[in-house]
Formats: structure tokens, C-alpha cells, sequence
């Protein structure tokens, strides 16, 4: 896989933009809210599709920016530059991956009514 | 500069390495006498008069034009020419000296440059103006002018080549220095290859390497700014097409 460096350059770049806004909103909504944290209200939370839809696109910042930094930095070193190709496509799946496995647990949180009758 | 007589007794501390007896570089120290104008240059040569005289380094004009005397003074790149060892005495009264890291070095203070020369020369550094040389002189704007932001002072010391952390890792790298030279050659209204210049500048060896750490900026001994440089490029590399069509229109004027 061979993309040239002025699109990750903008991948990263553009991504960290998304991180800005994603992160801080997260970090102020997801580990520091007004009030007390438990799980019942991250849950009432994540019942909103607009609430997931705004930790996916954190996900997918989080995961192109880590991973064209990470492709960047190792292919700084000049004895690994033969294997781009290689790193590039490890990329890639790794990216694909993660943002699967990520995007399917966040979309598993339902509606406190759906998940109370699975209490026994 | 006048002497104000007064000296001291100071510590040299210098990097040694000779290929036919060292396995790897040792630390050697010597004492000399100073004055407080006694540039570590001035150090370097009365150690070699006086003490050793196999202490190998280049320099040339003494007067921070040439570029020869770049070396590593307490953990910084620097010329040695125009640096007085009394301002960078540390406390024990001693200054350590060792060659421009990251380089091969050859013998003491002389490195190889090799890779610096040839990513130098790869930036193709001189003008390529239009085939039709009007008769007067081209003239730049003053804006085109305070655009090229001294550029065209770099005495090509290596400084700020081996402070670069990536060039550290790998030797492809264009590095600093090229990449100042590029951009003056890019922004320069009368050149002609600005496509394949930045086409060069922008591929896996080029400005998008750079991680905007500054190194260069420290270590430059004229302030020049290749940062500053590396940016520009990148932005120019990104409109590529419209900079150089810009560049087209503005050569009818020149
Ligand atoms: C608001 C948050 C963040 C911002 C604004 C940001 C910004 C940046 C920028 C501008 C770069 C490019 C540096 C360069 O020129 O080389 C970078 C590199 C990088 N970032 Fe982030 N980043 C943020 C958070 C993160 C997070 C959360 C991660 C990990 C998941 C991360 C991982 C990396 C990596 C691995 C690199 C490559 C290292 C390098 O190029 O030196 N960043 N970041
Ligand atoms: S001897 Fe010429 S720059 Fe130092």
C-alpha cells in the first residue's frame, strides 16, 4: 500500500483536528461530568444515537491519528523504509480491525429498558 | 576586541577518535590558560600547538563565514570560531567538545559529510531561470525578497543537519539544510523548474518527514529559520498546481 506522504500528512493533521473536538468533549462528558459518575447514566448516554455517533468519529480520529503517526515515526528509521509497503498495509488492517471491534461495542449499548430485563 | 589581560586556567574537554588505533571515540581532557577573548577555536589550536599535535579538526576563516568549524560544545551544535569558551564554562570550569554527532567521523572533529553534500546537491540548489534572459536584470519584489527569509545566508556548516533528529535515523532524509535551499530556490520568482522541485521536496524523503521539533532553528549558527522553510514547502506542496501556474503568469512580468 503506497499512500504519499502529503495525504498522511493531511490524515494526520485533519485527524488531530477531530481529536481537539472529540477528546476534550469526551473527556468532559466521559470521565469528568458535572456531578457524580456511574453507570446508569453513561448508559442513558449512550442510548443516543447522536451520542454514539460522536464516539465513533472519536474512534476514527483516535485510530487514523495514532496510526499514521505510528507509520510515519517507524518509517522515519532509513533500514526499515524497504518494508512501506508492508507497514502500510499492516496499517490499514490494523485500522480496520479496531475500528470494527471499537464501532460493535459501541453500538452494543441499548436503552436501560431494553437491558433491565436481562437482569435476572 | 581588546584583551583585559586577566587569565585563567580552564579545562578542555575533547572527543579522540583515530581510526588506526581507537575502536570508538574516548574523552581526553586538558588544561590551558584563557582569556576571557580566547574563542574555544583559539582552545582547539593552542591544545594541537602546544599539547597534541595529531588533534585533527577543520576550520578555515575564523570569522563564522566558511562553515568548517562546526562542532558539538556541551551537548549543542555550534561554530567554534565565534564562541567564546568563557561562555560555556560549566561549573567545574571545564567545556566539552566533541564532532557534529550522527556523522561518521573520520578523525577527532573531522566528520564525513557525504550524505550531507549529496541530499544537497539532490535539491538541485542553483537557479534555473528562463531560457529568454531579458536584457536588463530581472527584479524581484521587496515582499518576494523578504519572503526568501535569509535563506540565501546559509553558510552550509552542517549544524543544523546533525541536530536533526531525522536525519539521526536515516541518511535519505533531504534534511534541513537542503530543504532551506529548496525553498529558496522555490520561492525565487525566476525559476523555472518549481514542478519538479517540489514534486522532489514532497516525496517519502521529503518535508513531510520533518516533526517541527526546532532542533535546526537552535543550532543554526546565522538564525536561520529551515523550519520555517519546511513549512512553506509543505504548504506549497500541497497547491502545487496552483503555485505553479501563479508562478507562470508572474514570469511574463519579470
Ligand atoms: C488533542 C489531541 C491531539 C492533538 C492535537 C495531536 C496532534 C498531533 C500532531 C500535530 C502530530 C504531528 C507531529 C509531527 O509533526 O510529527 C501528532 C503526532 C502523533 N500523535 Fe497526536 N495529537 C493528539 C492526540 C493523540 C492521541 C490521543 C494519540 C494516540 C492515540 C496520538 C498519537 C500520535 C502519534 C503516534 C504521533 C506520531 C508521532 C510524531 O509524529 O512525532 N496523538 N499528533
Ligand atoms: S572557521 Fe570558518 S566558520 Fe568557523
Amino acid at each position: 500500500m503506497q499512500i504519499s506522504h502529503t495525504r498522511i500528512f493531511q490524515l494526520q493533521r485533519l485527524s488531530a483536528i477531530g481529536l481537539v473536538i472529540f477528546l476534550t468533549t469526551h473527556m468532559v462528558v466521559a470521565h469528568y461530568p458535572p456531578g457524580h459518575l456511574d453507570f446508569s447514566r453513561v448508559i442513558e448516554r449512550m442510548a443516543y444515537p447522536l451520542w454514539k455517533g460522536i464516539d465513533i468519529l472519536l474512534l476514527a480520529s483516535a485510530l487514523v491519528h495514532a496510526v499514521t503517526g505510528m507509520y510515519m515515526v517507524i518509517t522515519d528509521v532509513e533500514k526499515v523504509g524497504r518494508y512501506r509497503q508492508v507497514l502500510g498495509w499492516a496499517s490499514i488492517i490494523l485500522f480496520t480491525v479496531a475500528f470494527i471491534y471499537g464501532t460493535i461495542t459501541i453500538l452494543a449499548f441499548r436503552l436501560p429498558a431494553e437491558t433491565v430485563n436481562l437482569i435476572p | 576586541m581588546a584583551t583585559n589581560g586577566t587569565t585563567r586556567t580552564v579545562t578542555i574537554r575533547l572527543q579522540r577518535f583515530n581510526p588506526d588505533v581507537d575502536k570508538k571515540p574516548v574523552m581526553k581532557e586538558y588544561t590551558l590558560e584563557i582569556t576571557s577573548d580566547t574563542t574555544i577555536l583559539d582552545a582547539l589550536e593552542q591544545i594541537k600547538a602546544t599539547q597534541d599535535g595529531s588533534l585533527t579538526f577543520r576550520r578555515s576563516c575564523r570569522h563564522a563565514i566558511c562553515g568548517s568549524c562546526a562542532m558539538n560544545v556541551n551537548g549543542r551544535n555550534t561554530l567554534v570560531c565565534n564562541q567564546r569558551v568563557n561562555a560555556h564554562l560549566d561549573r567545574k570550569g571545564a567545556v566539552t567538545v566533541r564532532p557534529l554527532p550522527y556523522l561518521p567521523i573520520i578523525k577527532d572533529m573531522v566528520v564525513d559529510r557525504t550524505s550531507f553534500w549529496e541530499q544537497y546537491q539532490r535539491v538541485k540548489p542553483w537557479l534555473v531561470p528562463p531560457d529568454d534572459v531579458p536584457e536588463k536584470e530581472f527584479r524581484m519584489t521587496p515582499e518576494e525578497v523578504a519572503a526568501l527569509n535569509d535563506a540565501e545566508k546559509c553558510i552550509m556548516c552542517g549544524a543544523c543537519y546533525s541536530a536533526c533528529t531525522v536525519t539521526a535515523v536515516n541518511k535519505r532524509y533531504i534534511g534541513p539544510h537542503a530543504l532551506l535551499k529548496a525553498s529558496l530556490r522555490v520561492l525565487d520568482p525566476r525559476d523555472t523548474i518549481t514542478n519538479e522541485r517540489l514534486i522532489e521536496i514532497s516525496g517519502n524523503d521529503g518535508v513531510f518527514r520533518c516533526h517541527t521539533i526546532f532542533n535546526c532553528i537552535d543550532a543554526c549558527p546565522k538564525k536561520l529559520n529551515p523550519t520555517q522553510a519546511i513549512e512553506t514547502l509543505r504548504k506549497l506542496a500541497q497547491k502545487r498546481e496552483a503555485f505553479v501556474a501563479a508562478r507562470k503568469e508572474r514570469q511574463k512580468s519579470l
